[in-house]
C-alpha cells in the first residue's frame, strides 16, 4: 500500500500555520528518530546528507504518535487552531 | 453571544456531548468548544459503537434516528499466521433486537448527530475553537481561551473531554506524561463495497453486521487487526503499543499492508474501493495510567482520563466515555445547586466513576494491561494454534499423535515450559 496514495484519501484544510515545529539541532543527534518510522501519515523524513530532520505538518492526521514516542523533547506540538487541519468525512 | 457560561465542555465528542445534552436538559447555559469545522471531524475510532445504557436512557429512540450503520451481530476472534486463520465466530439472535450490542457507525456523522440532540436542547455549540489554555481565577479553573476563533470562554465549571491527548488536563495539572507503553496507535483503512458484496461475503442479511478481530496479523508488534462491516464499506485497521511500534522499526500503514495481503482477508476485501485513511490514539495503560480525574473547577471525562479497557476480548472506550459524561454533567449540577465548584464537591464525580461499571471494569481487567504486554501472545500463541490445527487435519499416511501430547508437543516447541508457566500465570490473573 503506497502511503502518497493514502493521504490522498483523506482531506485537510491546511493551516498557514504550523503546528508542528521541530527542533533540527535535537532531532540531528537523536539515537532512534522513531518519529519517522512511526507515524501513521509518513509526515517525517531524515535528510542523512544534511543530517536534517523535515516535518510536513500539512497531512498531519493529528494522532499524536510523534508527540508520544519523541522522548527527547524535540518537538513543539499542539493542535492546529480551529477549523484547521485533518478533516475526517467519514471514518 | 453570552461569554459566561455555567459549564463549558471541551470537545464536542461522546463524552462532551452526552454532557452537554444532559446539561441542557436540566436549562444550564452549556457551551461545548470543538476544535474540528463539525464534530467528529478529528474523531476516529475502529468502528464500533457499544451500547451504552444512558445513551439508551437519555435517546431512547436514538436506534431509530441516529445514523447508524449496521448492528453487529457475528463476532470473530480470528488468530492469524502468514499462511492459515483459525476463528471463533459467535453469532446470536439476542443481538438482533434492541437494545443491540452495538452499531458500526461514522464518528463524523455520529458525532455530529449527538453534538446536534445536545444543541436542540439548548446547549451551544462553538466549532472551529481549539481550546488553548485554562482561564484561573482564584487558584481555581474558570474558563478557557481558544485559537481560531480567538477570544475567552468563562463559566463556573470546565468539563474536559478534550481526547486522550488531553492538552486541558496536562494544563491542570492532573497528569503525569505520557508512557509510550500505555498507548496504542490505530490506523484504519475504510473500503467501499456494494451492500450486496458485503451481505455475501460476510454471510449477513439486511442491517446486520460483523466485527472481525485478528489476532498475529502485527508484525512483531503486540496489538491486533480488526475489521468492521458498515453498510456499503468496510473499516480494516490495526491497533499496536507505541513502544513496540518504536522497536520493530516497521511503518505501521506497511504492517496493515500486510494484513490486507493476507490470503483470508485479501478474499474479504477485494474489488473493495479505498475511501478514507485515518489514525488516532488509545490510551491503553489501564486503570494505573488514569490521571487524576477532578480538580477546582474542572472535570476530566471520556478519553482525556484515560477511560478505556481492553482485556483482549474487549476493548471498551466510547460507552466509558458517554457515560463518564453524564457522571460529570450530574456533578456538575450538584456543584451548581450549592454554588460551590471546588475539588471537595467535583470529588462526586470521581465517586460516582468508582460505584459506576467503568472502574469497576478498568479495577476487574487491572492485570490484563500486563497480559497485553505479553509479546508471546499476539505471534507465537496464533502460530501453535495453526500448528496443533494443521496437524490434526493433514491427512498424509503417517502416524497420529493424541490431541494433548500434539498441543503439548507444539506448545513446548515455540514457547517452552518456562514461557508457558508464565503466560499462564499472566493470562489467568488477567482474565481467571
Amino acid at each position: 500500500m503506497n502511503i502518497e496514495n493514502l493521504q490522498q484519501l483523506t482531506q485537510f484544510q491546511i493551516d498557514e500555520q504550523p503546528h508542528i515545529i521541530v527542533n533540527k539541532e535535537i532531532c540531528r543527534t537523536c539515537d532512534h528518530r522513531a518519529c519517522v518510522q512511526s507515524c501513521p501519515a509518513n509526515c517525517y523524513t531524515f535528510d542523512e546528507e544534511t543530517k536534517l530532520l523535515s516535518v510536513v505538518y500539512e497531512t498531519c492526521l493529528e494522532c499524536g504518535t510523534c508527540y508520544i514516542i519523541c522522548d527527547k523533547g524535540a518537538l513543539d506540538w499542539s493542535y492546529p487552531r480551529g477549523g484547521y487541519g485533518v478533516c475526517f468525512r467519514l471514518t | 453571544m453570552a461569554k459566561y457560561f455555567d459549564v463549558i465542555i471541551v470537545g464536542a465528542g461522546p463524552a462532551g456531548s452526552l454532557a452537554a445534552l444532559k446539561l441542557a436538559r436540566a436549562g444550564l447555559n452549556v457551551c461545548m468548544v470543538e476544535r474540528g469545522k463539525y464534530p467528529g471531524s478529528k474523531n476516529m475510532f475502529g468502528g464500533l459503537l457499544h451500547n451504552t445504557p444512558v445513551l439508551n436512557e437519555m435517546l431512547p429512540d436514538f436506534w431509530e434516528r441516529a445514523p447508524l450503520e449496521r448492528h453487529v451481530y457475528k463476532k470473530v476472534l480470528a488468530f492469524m499466521t502468514p499462511e492459515s486463520a483459525v476463528s471463533l465466530t459467535f453469532e446470536n439472535e439476542n443481538f438482533e433486537q434492541p437494545p443491540y450490542n452495538g452499531h458500526t457507525v461514522f464518528r463524523p456523522a455520529f458525532d455530529s448527530w449527538l453534538a446536534a440532540e445536545a444543541v436542540r436542547e439548548g446547549a451551544l455549540l462553538l466549532g472551529d475553537c481549539t481550546a488553548e489554555d485554562l482561564v484561573r481565577k482564584d487558584g481555581r479553573v474558570a474558563g478557557v481561551t481558544v485559537k481560531g476563533r480567538e477570544g475567552q470562554l468563562r463559566g463556573n465549571i470546565v468539563i474536559a473531554a478534550d481526547g486522550v491527548l488531553s492538552f486541558m488536563a496536562e494544563k491542570a495539572g492532573l497528569r503525569r506524561d505520557f508512557k509510550v507503553k500505555n498507548m496504542g496507535v490505530g490506523i484504519k483503512l475504510l473500503l467501499g463495497l456494494p451492500e450486496d458484496t458485503i451481505n455475501e461475503r460476510f454471510h449477513l442479511v439486511r442491517d446486520e453486521g460483523a466485527d472481525i478481530s485478528f489476532v498475529g496479523t502485527t508484525a512483531n508488534m503486540r496489538g491486533g487487526g480488526f475489521l468492521y462491516t458498515n453498510r456499503e464499506s468496510i473499516s480494516v485497521g490495526m491497533v499496536v503499543h507505541l513502544d513496540s511500534l518504536k522497536a520493530s522499526g516497521k511503518a505501521p500503514y506497511d504492517v496493515l499492508d500486510e494484513l490486507l495481503q493476507h490470503p483470508q482477508v485479501r478474499k474479504l476485501i477485494k474489488g473493495a474501493v479505498p475511501l478514507e485513511y485515518s489514525a488516532h490514539l488509545i490510551p491503553e495503560g489501564g486503570i494505573k495510567a488514569m490521571p487524576r480525574v477532578y480538580t477546582d473547577g474542572m472535570m476530566v471525562a471520556g478519553d482525556a482520563a484515560g477511560l478505556c479497557y481492553t482485556n483482549g476480548i474487549n476493548l471498551e472506550g466510547i460507552n466509558l466515555a458517554m457515560t463518564s459524561g453524564v457522571l460529570a454533567a450530574e456533578t456538575a449540577m450538584k456543584a451548581l445547586e450549592v454554588g460551590d465548584y471546588s475539588a471537595r464537591t467535583l470529588s462526586l464525580y470521581k465517586k460516582k466513576l468508582d460505584e459506576s461499571f467503568i472502574i469497576k471494569d478498568m479495577k476487574t481487567f487491572k492485570n490484563a494491561v500486563g497480559m497485553m504486554h505479553a509479546e508471546r501472545l499476539f505471534q507465537t500463541y496464533p502460530r501453535v494454534l495453526a500448528g496443533i490445527l494443521e496437524k490434526l487435519y493433514r491427512v498424509e499416511g503417517m502416524p497420529r499423535s493424541k490431541l494433548l501430547r500434539l498441543a503439548r508437543k507444539e506448545a513446548l516447541k515455540e514457547v517452552g515450559l518456562k514461557g508457558l508457566v508464565s503466560d499462564g500465570i499472566k493470562i489467568g490473573r488477567a482474565l481467571l
